[in-house]
C-alpha cells in the first residue's frame, strides 16, 4: 500500500462526522454501483465528490440522506444508525437535511413563494400572522432572487431555478446541505454564482455541505475535502492540493479533463461518414 | 427457457407484491388523512380537477349510452308488442351496468391518463424525491387526495351518468320513436328499484379507488425518459379497464347473493 493509498484509507475509516457510510454497498441487478464505499463527513465542512458521469456520485448523495437504501452496509447520522430507519423515522430526520437536486426539482404548479414555503408548511403550522412573506423574502434575498416570489419555475432561467430550490433546500434552516451537481446546465457566471452560495451559506450560516459534481473549478472552489469516485470505490481523498498532486494515473487524467489514450486512438481510427454515402431524401 | 419463466415469475411475484404494499400505504394513509384537517385542501383541489372537471364527458357518455341502448332494443321489444317496457331496459341497464363501467372507463382514460403522467413526470425529474428529502411521506401528500378525490367522487359522477342516460333514453324512445311518455315512466319506475341504482353508486367507490391506486402506481414507478412516462399511462389505462371489468363482475356476484339473501322471494317475480 503506498502512502497516498494509506492516507485515503485513514480518511475513509474516520467515523467522528456528522454524516458516515459504513462499507456501503449498493447494486442495480447485477451492476454494483457503490462497493463497499466508507465515507465520513466533517461538521461544518465542505466535501466534495468527484468522478466521471455514472460512477455513482447521485447515488452515493442519496444514500446519505436514504433516499436510496444500501444494499449492504451502514448510513450513520451524528452516530444514529439511519439507513434501517421506517420512511416516518426518516422524515423527521431529513428535516436536518436540504438537498439540492440537480435540476431543481422545484414543484412545477407552485410558484417560487409556494415552493419555498413547501417544507415549512408541511412541518409548522402556518398562519397569516406568522410572517411568511417576510420569510420568503428573506430566504430569496439570500439567494439574491427577491422579487420572483410569484414566479412559475417554467418562468425562470435554469440559473434561477436551481436558485429557488436552493432557497427551497435552505427553508428550514439545514444542518447539512447536499448538492447534486449544482453548477451543472449552468454558464460560468451562473455556476460561480452558485459556488459563491455555497460558500456563503457554509461559512455564513455554518452549514455541513456535501457537493456532488465533476466541475473541477467548482470543486477547488468550494471544497474542504475532495472525495474521488471511480468504478464504485474511493480512489483518493483528500484536500484539493492533495488532490491536485495525487500520484493517480486516472485522478490525474479526470481532474485536467484529458481523453484517455486508448479513446483517443478509437476516436482517430474511426472513419468519417461521408454526405455521399446517403441518398439526398426528395 | 426454464430460467426466463424463473425470472419472469419472480419479476411479477414481486411486482404483485410492491402494488399491494403501496395500495395499502395509500388505504391506510387515506383513512388517517380523513380526520386530518389539514389535508383538506389537497384532496378540495383534486376534486376540482379530477371530478368537477370530468362531468361534461361522463354526462356526454352516458347520454349516448341511453340513446344507443333505445335504437337498438326498440325494434326487438316493438317485435314483440312490448316496446312500452324500453324505458325499464334501458334505465335498468344503464343504471346497473353500462352507466358505472362506461362512465368509469371514461375516468380512467381522462383521470387516470393525466395522474400517472404528472406522477410520472414528477418522478422523473425528482420533484417525488424532493418530497422526501423535505421529510413529506410522498403517498400522503400526492396520492391520498388522489385516491379520496376518485373515491368520493366518482359516484357522483355516476349518478350523473345514469341521470344523462335516462334522459338520453328518453329522448330517442318517447321523442323520437314515439312511445307513449306516461307508459315508459311508468314500466321504468316499475322496473328499477332504489337498490339497483344503489348497486351502480357503490360499484362507483370501487371503481374510483382502483383507477386512482393504479395511476398513481403506475406514475410512481414509471421508467425513465418520455417513453417510460407514456408507457405507464398505456400500461395504467390497461390494468385499470381490466380492474373495472373484473370487480364489475365481482361485485355482480356478490350483489346477487346478497339480494338472494334479504329479498329471496322477489326475484322469483
Amino acid at each position: 500500500m503506498t502512502e497516498a493509498d494509506q492516507k485515503d484509507k485513514t480518511r475513509e475509516i474516520n467515523k467522528d462526522g456528522v454524516l458516515s457510510l459504513r462499507n456501503v454497498t449498493k447494486k442495480f441487478g447485477d451492476n454494483v454501483v457503490l462497493d463497499d464505499i466508507s465515507l465520513s463527513v466533517e461538521k461544518g465542512k465542505c466535501t466534495v465528490v468527484i468522478g466521471p458521469s455514472g460512477c455513482g456520485k447521485t447515488v452515493l448523495i442519496k444514500h446519505l440522506i436514504v433516499l436510496l437504501r444500501p444494499s449492504s452496509g451502514e448510513v450513520y447520522f451524528k452516530d444514529r444508525r439511519i439507513d434501517n430507519l421506517e420512511e416516518k423515522q426518516l422524515n423527521r430526520i431529513r428535516t436536518h437535511f436540504g438537498f439540492l437536486f440537480q435540476g431543481g426539482a422545484l414543484f412545477d404548479s407552485l410558484n417560487a413563494a409556494e415552493n419555498i414555503l413547501f417544507p415549512i408548511r408541511q412541518h409548522y403550522r402556518v398562519t397569516a400572522s406568522s410572517g411568511i412573506d417576510e420569510l420568503v423574502k428573506t430566504k430569496l434575498a439570500m439567494v439574491g432572487l427577491d422579487g420572483f416570489q410569484d414566479y412559475y419555475p417554467a418562468k425562470l432561467s435554469g440559473g434561477q431555478r436551481k436558485r429557488v430550490a436552493l432557497a427551497r433546500a435552505i427553508a428550514l434552516n439545514p444542518e447539512v446541505i447536499l448538492y447534486d451537481e449544482p453548477t451543472t446546465g449552468l454558464d460560468p457566471i451562473r455556476a460561480d454564482t452558485i459556488n459563491e452560495l455555497i460558500l456563503k451559506l457554509q461559512r455564513g450560516l455554518g452549514v455541513t455541505s456535501v457537493v456532488v459534481t465533476h466541475d473541477m473549478k467548482s470543486a477547488y472552489k468550494v471544497a474542504d475535502r475532495i472525495v474521488m469516485l471511480h468504478e464504485g470505490k474511493i480512489l483518493a481523498d483528500g484536500d484539493a492540493e492533495y488532490i491536485r498532486n495525487h500520484p493517480n494515473p486516472i485522478v490525474q487524467q479526470f481532474i485536467k479533463g484529458e481523453v484517455s489514450e486508448e479513446d483517443l486512438a478509437v476516436i482517430r481510427s474511426s472513419g468519417i461518414i461521408s454526405k455521399t454515402q446517403f441518398e439526398p431524401r426528395d | 427457457m426454464i430460467a426466463t419463466l424463473g425470472a419472469n415469475t419472480v419479476r411479477d411475484i414481486t411486482n404483485i407484491g410492491k402494488f399491494s404494499r403501496f395500495f395499502w400505504q395509500a388505504m391506510g394513509a387515506s383513512v388517517r388523512s380523513c380526520v386530518k384537517t389539514g389535508t383538506y385542501p389537497l384532496i378540495w383541489a383534486q376534486m376540482n380537477l379530477i371530478g368537477v372537471r370530468s362531468v361534461p364527458i361522463v354526462m356526454v357518455t352516458g347520454a349516448f349510452v341511453g340513446m344507443i341502448l333505445a335504437i337498438q332494443a326498440y325494434d326487438q321489444l316493438a317485435g314483440m308488442g312490448l316496446e312500452e317496457h324500453l324505458g325499464v331496459l334501458i334505465n335498468i341497464s344503464v343504471v346497473k351496468e353500462l352507466g358505472p363501467v362506461l362512465a368509469a372507463v371514461m375516468l380512467a382514460g381522462r383521470v387516470g391518463g393525466a395522474l400517472t403522467a404528472e406522477l410520472g413526470t414528477m418522478r422523473v425529474t425528482e420533484q417525488i424525491d424532493a418530497v422526501r428529502s423535505m421529510g413529506t411521506d410522498p403517498i400522503r401528500h400526492l396520492v391520498v387526495p388522489r385516491v379520496l378525490a376518485c373515491l368520493l367522487l366518482t359516484p357522483a359522477l355516476i349518478i350523473y351518468a345514469d341521470l344523462m342516460g335516462a334522459v338520453g333514453g328518453f329522448f330517442v324512445g318517447v321523442v323520437h320513436l314515439g312511445i307513449n311518455s306516461w307508459a315508459y315512466w311508468n314500466f321504468s319506475a316499475s322496473g328499477v328499484e332504489l337498490w339497483d341504482v344503489s348497486i351502480g353508486v357503490i360499484k362507483g367507490f370501487f371503481f374510483g379507488g382502483a383507477i386512482a391506486v393504479i395511476s398513481c402506481y403506475k406514475g410512481f414507478t414509471c421508467r425513465e425518459g418520455a417513453h417510460g412516462v407514456g408507457q405507464a399511462c398505456t400500461e395504467a389505462f390497461v390494468a385499470s379497464f381490466i380492474s373495472i371489468l373484473a370487480l364489475d363482475f365481482s361485485l355482480a356476484v356478490i350483489f346477487k347473493a346478497i339480494y338472494a339473501i334479504f329479498w329471496p322471494l322477489r326475484s322469483l317475480v
